[in-house]
């Protein structure tokens, strides 16, 4: 009957008004509606598993559970899950903004036998506490538009090369945060991260001759109306959109001017560029956590790096320089930016052992941001 | 011969090569679970190959649905990729009868793939073209959520777990977020795109921002006090005496130096002055040393990574009591971005172009009596790098360099 009435769709005017999901209390197992705003400790057992402490004295265990690129699961897998969370767990999981899993119980025994079924499945658990929390893509290729690199796959390398610092089996100071993300909209999560990848097209974009007019003005008379938005949104006046003298609307890019943020991509299909000079930026000692010297933006450390699919060897070794520069001399809980912050960015550069050039001066910053901006009232 | 021979090897055959080295790993694979549906392999194989995304903008049309679902067609015009962003219930738990629905809708209308964590906050789901307009109907019926956040529109709004499970929060974002999405000033706008470019708001509960609200939001809502951190003298005591905590190193983990030991009467006292809020100190010695009690929701605006004049960290407005209170301030200043802001510009930009007074103008208007931050300046970051071939040159050779010291000597030979 319910397959029958959906053949025929309901008012589709309804649709102008949004549904909005049911309420998230209804998703919550007793347990934690009993417990809300009333957690008052945490243990951890291992790096997956935290022990949640209320004051009643109830306790409820989370298992984090590793995620393939770009949270990608299939309803197949997806219906496994369930399975265990309503055997093993409350019947409820939380998608972690980090793009992990996390399983919900109420005892240690069950949050182990999580564990070890997810295990089983191929799906590691760890990523709290001082360890790698996770490393998170966006679509790119999958599915993007204007997506430069594809960060699925450099993000399944890095997992494949890293996953014993998700795990615990290698240690690190503190928590590490990765980002990948296949363009300059970095919408592969914040840029404010311990180490983030930028793929870029490390040159001028190129407008498509051929199909370039469907972002154009049709005319030197429409171009008088307006600035159309393939020049509009360059940021350093870098594209020029010109009447001709037949009429039609030409345009062209100053290269020396541009910095490739590919904006103009973004509102525009048809431009072109040379994939043998795309590459990736490593920004490196971003934190948007108020813990340590508060919130920051990272340094561009790493201008551009060659991508090649699909072992993706030059990033896989940069970020492991990376990460074992700060291994080896950060104090306990020191994250990499505030590594950075105490022994200089100089000198951080020196040990990486990047060359210098126009693209990475990384001048130091100082950073007064988040709640620290409200100081005067505090 | 051997060379002609290879070199008839296809861009198609080179990616599906590339994505078996994918499946292999310890990590689970992302290529395993697209097998395990509809996803159109090809193309995404090619692109892998020629270093090129195969997706183009695609024009779809559900009706009466202006925000939520993006269209994508191959370059070669054979594929049609189509997925449904749905709105997600605050802190993004599940319950399994709630996935279950998931797994129906995505199964009877879908490839059977998801993005189940998507960066948006979303649940994506990739849908068959053919069955979308069902699949609207589906997802607001059978799910109990709806399509939307893409565009020029509100984002999928993102909430931490806040009071469900964390002993930090304060405040409930949880109910931030429904109350806010839900509030007629806001949601009259779920389904248009009237914005100059998207606006996004998040709820971290305390000042670690799990949401990442100080990088990401137009508006972000993080949960901060006013004053010391509280400390149980008693229960400090006691976590030092059994060794727990070492008074030295909290003293030493204030980058303001506001704390003070002393060995004497045993007593740690914070000058609630000079406190940044950093949160080293309660993190180490919790629950001796807790936030303190004069709960407060800090308001920042304007961050973003991609705007107009690139990536930006929030600045400060107003400490609040409540989210209610943030609603005359949201409402007035959308008002302005919708009347200022040239097109593709965030709230973070209309305050480059035009100065923080854009902001405190509307604050002293519609948030006179709350104590207002002092927001820092812009720093001035860019993503992309338009190098010469030079420096690229120069920055291979130090990948190259750093590849032998990671994967031996072989890295030269491929």
């Amino acid at each position: 009957m319910m397959l029958m009435s959906l053949s025929i769709t309901p008012e589709p005017r309804d649709r102008m008004n949004k549904r909005l999901p049911v309420p998230f209390s209804t998703q919550l197992p007793e347990v934690i509606r009993s417990n809300y705003g009333r957690w008052i400790d945490r243990k951890f057992h291992g790096n997956g598993i935290i022990e949640h402490v209320s004051e009643t004295g109830d306790k409820v265990f989370t298992v984090k559970v590793g995620l393939p690129s770009n949270s990608r699961v299939s309803v197949d897998t997806l219906e496994k899950f369930i399975e265990i969370a309503d055997k093993y767990g409350l019947g409820v999981v939380r998608a972690t903004r980090g793009m992990n899993i996390e399983f919900i119980t109420d005892s240690l025994d069950k949050a182990l036998k999580i564990k070890e079924e997810v295990e089983k499945l191929g799906f590691p658990v760890g990523g709290w506490g001082t360890s790698l929390w996770h490393i998170t893509s966006c679509t790119a290729y999958l599915t993007c538009t204007t997506a430069v690199v594809d960060a699925p796959s450099i993000t399944q390398v890095l997992y494949n090369n890293l996953k014993p610092y998700f795990t615990g089996e290698e240690k690190l100071p503190a928590k590490l945060m990765v980002f990948v993300a296949g363009c300059t909209n970095v919408c592969g999560g914040t840029l404010a991260g311990d180490i983030v990848i930028v793929g870029h097209y490390g040159q001028a974009p190129k407008p498509d001759p051929e199909r370039i007019k469907f972002c154009l003005p049709s005319s030197t008379e429409a171009l008088k109306k307006a600035v159309p938005d393939v020049a509009a949104v360059c940021p350093v006046g870098a594209i020029k959109v010109f009447g001709k003298p037949d009429g039609s609307v030409g345009i062209e890019v100053d290269e020396r001017k541009c910095i490739a943020c590919g904006r103009c991509k973004n509102v525009c299909d048809y431009f072109d560029w040379d994939p043998t000079k795309i590459g990736v930026a490593i920004f490196v000692g971003g934190k948007t956590s108020n813990t340590g010297t508060g919130p920051r933006l990272p340094y561009k450390v790493i201008p551009w790096l060659p991508v090649n699919p699909p072992e993706y060897r030059e990033i896989v070794a940069a970020v492991k320089k990376i990460i074992d520069v700060w291994r080896r001399e950060a104090q306990p809980g020191e994250r990499l930016g505030d590594y950075i912050d105490r022994i200089s960015i100089d000198e951080f550069m020196s040990k990486v052992g990047v060359p210098r050039t126009r693209h990475n001066r990384c001048e130091e910053a100082s950073w007064n941001f988040g709640v620290r901006q409200f100081i005067t009232y505090m | 011969m051997g060379t002609e021979t290879a070199q008839t090897i296809s861009d198609l055959e080179r990616g599906m090569k590339m994505l078996e080295y994918l499946e292999k790993g310890p990590w689970p694979s992302y290529v395993t679970e697209l097998k395990k549906t509809k996803y159109p392999l090809e193309p995404y194989a090619e692109g892998l190959a020629r270093k090129y995304t195969p997706w183009l903008s695609g024009s779809f049309r559900v009706r009466y649905v202006f925000s939520g679902i993006l269209a994508r067609r191959s370059r070669d015009g054979k594929f049609v990729e189509i997925h449904f962003r749905t709105y997600a219930p605050a802190g993004r738990f599940y319950s399994t009868s709630y996935l279950r629905k998931v797994v129906e809708v995505a199964k009877r209308y879908g490839i059977g793939l998801m993005e189940f964590g998507g960066n948006t906050g979303a649940l994506v789901l990739n849908m068959i073209a053919e069955k979308a307009d069902e699949a609207v109907d589906a997802i607001r019926t059978i799910m109990g959520s709806d399509v939307g956040g893409s565009g020029d529109t509100f984002r999928e709004f993102y909430a931490c777990p806040g009071p469900a499970l964390c002993e930090f929060a304060l405040y409930d974002t949880l109910h931030a977020m429904d109350y806010i999405r839900s509030h007629p000033a806001f949601y009259r706008y779920l389904n248009t795109q009237m914005f100059p470019y998207k606006i996004k708001f998040k709820f971290s509960g305390c000042p670690m921002d799990c949401a990442t609200a100080n990088s990401r939001a137009d508006f972000a809502l993080i949960g901060t006090w006013v004053g010391a951190p509280e400390i149980d003298q008693g229960l400090f005591r006691k976590m030092v005496e059994e060794g727990k905590i070492n008074p030295k190193e909290i003293v030493n983990s204030c980058p303001s130096k506001a704390i003070t030991w002393n060995e004497e009467k045993k007593e740690l006292n914070i000058d609630g002055s000079k406190c940044l809020k950093a949160m080293n100190c309660i993190r180490k010695a919790f629950p001796a040393i807790r936030p303190g009690k004069n709960r407060k929701i800090a308001l920042l605006v304007g961050a973003h990574v991609q705007g107009h004049f690139g990536p930006k960290l929030a600045r400060a407005v107003a400490l609040l009591d409540s989210v209610e209170e943030v609603v005359p301030f949201a409402t007035e200043l959308i008002n302005k971005y919708m009347d200022l802001a040239p097109r593709r510009h965030r709230i973070g930009d209309m305050i480059i172009r035009r100065g923080f007074k854009v902001i405190s103008e509307v604050a002293d208007k519609t948030l006179p009596n709350k104590p207002k931050g002092t927001p820092s300046s812009h720093l001035r970051i860019s993503i992309g790098t338009n190098l010469t071939d030079d420096e690229r040159k120069m920055y291979e050779n130090w990948a190259k360099q750093v590849m032998s010291e990671y994967f031996g000597g072989g890295s030269g030979s491929r």
